[in-house]
């Protein structure tokens, strides 16, 4: 067999059913080996799109996602992805081919120095010399993704290296490392039951690294025995139930204002596998005020690189959350946490026939079937989903978080309905995300996946007009998106079947017509361009700082 | 303040590349740099003479997660610091 073979043949032992990617010069032995081989393909149309599916894959699976693309403008054309996969710590393998080692640095047709590219939007890249390292390498890179805090690896493959003969004897799979189990830093495991028992105001501050590290249930055994407040992150959405009482919702610049309220009253933030990213953290020197600081994660550079923590440890959420569950004594604190719930909840009397978004996509999340997947694009219908839809797992909201990029919601659906067939996956996007990759809409009429795509349509880059009109005085430059296409004309062209609606009493008749309908379909939202995201904590300003619909 | 870092890596050739775009991202400057191969030829011993501000864990735990390097040891350095200093006056 030769390199080509040797790749598809371990992707095949690895139990990878489905990768995304697009052919091209130096990846063709790969391609060849691919044809008639039982991982399924699915070919995209954009080499960016191919690797937000295979996010999308690995976001709604918890599975490693696979994306392959050709030399030079093949692997340009995903670093982008790798980019969005590091900044919210996706599993993702991305294979590409690379000129011949003979022409290599001669600046070769399609030749790109993509290690070197790789550098910045890796958690790790390979470059394959010799056949011989190809196995160990390939599954170097799975584990590598896969391990500690999950991220995207690179393997640059040259196109002699997929040509060589190879002998390829299967091993049995070699458990390198029995698991043993994880030493308890009982000493900061202390500190911190101290910490939580002495607590008056205690909060749970929970990341997308409770439900990567699968300590969901933890989560839910600690919360349930210290009875303590709770905000999610927009990555970790989903992982405490709608149902808990003292669930506050997202934290930051578009939290709500009980979390944020919470959060900046706190005297213990216990900060569970989240990073203190700025969209969240507001004003730094002023976030938490009066907080002692109990931070956990699997990645050590996260403890302390923004806010020391009091007490911080590296490990295993499923080993260390049980280990921290103690009573906390703060009744008057949850009463306080709840009626600022009550006090602040959202409102949807928006007056006028026109659909007001959070309504309608209160609507949607109230309709949509149980376990449904949401893709998410990035601007106001992004954080408009994400306070006004519901969701019974992070794997079933997927957002682009650290990286927020536009274009990432189409094709993240196509991986999500791929990895979960039998799930009803959802693409919620915006009129300016929807066109960065409109030609993934092709992957979905090719393989008649039943996504159902939803266009909050602003007729805006209304994220950025909002800003404009809040700090900008109101110059509204390149931000008018009026000219876009008719879009159930645009995805008629793709045999997806659509309807476009403006008012409020169409949205219910229209969201029905889209679930009962068993493939793809569009729905068109036409909505104001005038309406605005609220709460907002405006650049600069500390959480509590929140601008509101009616200040304004 | 400053701060010697010795680094032993393994036998990659873009190893130096990513030790220095960590270093540099992470927004650490370097003041000196040794390089030289291992008796071996297994890897690399890199000396790398940082100054910063910033707390030195802000880049050894980022240097630490890099899969090719191997070890990391880091001493504070009065020399380093009196030759900034003298650079500086
Ligand atoms: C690739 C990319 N380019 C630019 C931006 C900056 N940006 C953030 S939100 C936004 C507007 C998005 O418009 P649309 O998809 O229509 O969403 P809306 O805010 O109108 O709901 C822009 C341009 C981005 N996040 N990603
Ligand atoms: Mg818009």
């Amino acid at each position: 067999m030769n390199g080509a073979e040797l790749v598809i043949k371990l992707l095949e032992m690895r139990g990878v059913e489905h990768i995304f990617g697009y052919p091209g010069g130096a990846i063709m032995p790969i391609y060849d080996a691919l044809y008639q081989s039982k991982v399924k393909h699915y070919l995209c149309r954009h080499e960016q799109g191919g690797a937000f599916s295979a996010i999308g894959y690995a976001r709604s699976s918890g599975k490693v996602g696979v994306c392959m693309a050709t030399s030079g403008p093949g692997a340009t054309n995903l670093i982008t992805s790798l980019a969005d996969a590091l900044l919210d710590s996706v599993p993702l393998v991305a294979i590409t081919g690379q000129v011949s080692q003979a022409v290599m640095g001669t600046d070769a047709f399609q030749e790109v120095d993509v290690l070197g590219l790789s550098l910045a939007v890796t958690k790790h890249s390979f470059m394959v010399k010799d056949v011989t390292e190809l196995e160990h390498t390939l599954n170097e890179a799975f584990e590598l993704a896969m391990s500690g805090r999950p991220g995207p690896v690179l393997v640059d493959i040259p196109k002699d290296v997929q040509l060589a003969e190879v002998q390829f004897k299967p091993r049995l799979v070699e458990d390198t490392e029995t698991s043993q189990p994880e030493f308890l830093p009982a000493a900061a495991l202390e500190q911190a039951r101290l910490l939580i028992q002495n607590a008056k105001r205690p909060i749970a501050y929970i990341g997308g690294g409770v439900h990567m590290a699968d300590a969901v249930a933890e989560l839910h055994g600690f919360l349930a025995q210290s009875q303590m407040p709770s905000v999610t992150t927009l990555k970790a959405m989903g992982t405490v139930p709608p149902s808990n009482p003292y669930y506050l919702g997202m934290l930051g610049m578009h939290g709500t204002q009980a979390a944020n309220l919470a959060v900046q009253q706190c005297d213990l933030l216990i900060c569970l596998g989240a990073r203190f990213d700025d969209r969240v953290t507001g004003k730094l020197a002023a976030f938490a005020p009066d907080a002692k600081v109990i931070h956990i994660d699997i990645d050590p550079a996260e403890l302390h690189k923004l806010r020391r923590a009091e007490c911080a440890m590296i490990g295993d959420l499923r080993q260390l959350l049980p280990a921290m569950s103690v009573p906390t004594h703060c009744q008057d604190w949850l009463k306080h946490c709840v009626s600022m719930k009550q006090q602040h909840g959202w409102r949807y009397d928006h007056p006028g026939e026109r659909i007001f978004a959070p309504l309608m996509l209160k609507q949607l999340s109230e309709r949509m079937p149980d376990n449904a997947v949401v893709c998410c694009d990035v601007g106001q219908h992004q954080m408009w989903v994400a306070q006004h839809m519901s969701f019974s797992h992070p794997r079933n909201h997927l957002s682009s978080g650290g990286l927020g990029t536009m274009g990432f919601g189409l094709p993240a659906a196509i991986g999500a309905q791929l990895a979960r067939p039998k799930d009803t996956v959802l693409a919620v996007s915006g009129d300016g995300s929807f066109m960065m990759n409109v030609q993934e809409l092709g992957t979905i009429k090719r393989f008649r996946l039943p996504v159902k795509i939803v266009i909050v349509d602003n007729q805006r880059l209304g994220m950025v007009k909002q800003w404009q009109e809040l700090f900008f005085n109101e110059r509204y430059s390149e931000t008018d998106l009026s000219d876009n296409p008719d879009f159930v004309s645009l995805a008629a062209a793709f045999a997806i079947p659509g309807h476009s609606i403006s008012r409020k009493d169409e949205v219910l008749p229209a969201l029905e017509a889209m679930f009962t309908w068993p493939g793809p379909y569009l729905l068109h939202v036409r909505i104001d361009e005038t309406d605005n995201v609220w709460p907002l904590v405006p650049p600069g300003a500390a959480n509590q700082d929140m601008l509101t619909e009616k200040a304004q | 303040m400053n701060h010697v870092l010795t680094i032993q890596t393994k036998n990659q050739p873009v190893v130096l590349e990513r030790l220095l775009q960590v270093t540099r991202y992470r927004g650490f400057e370097v003041a000196g740099m040794e390089m030289k191969p291992l008796a071996d030829f297994s890897g690399l011993l890199v000396t790398l003479s940082i100054v910063s501000d910033k707390p030195i864990s802000l880049l050894t735990n980022q240097l630490n997660k890099l899969y090719d390097i191997e070890y990391l040891d880091c001493v504070e350095s009065e020399q380093t610091q009196a030759k900034a200093g003298s650079m500086r006056a």
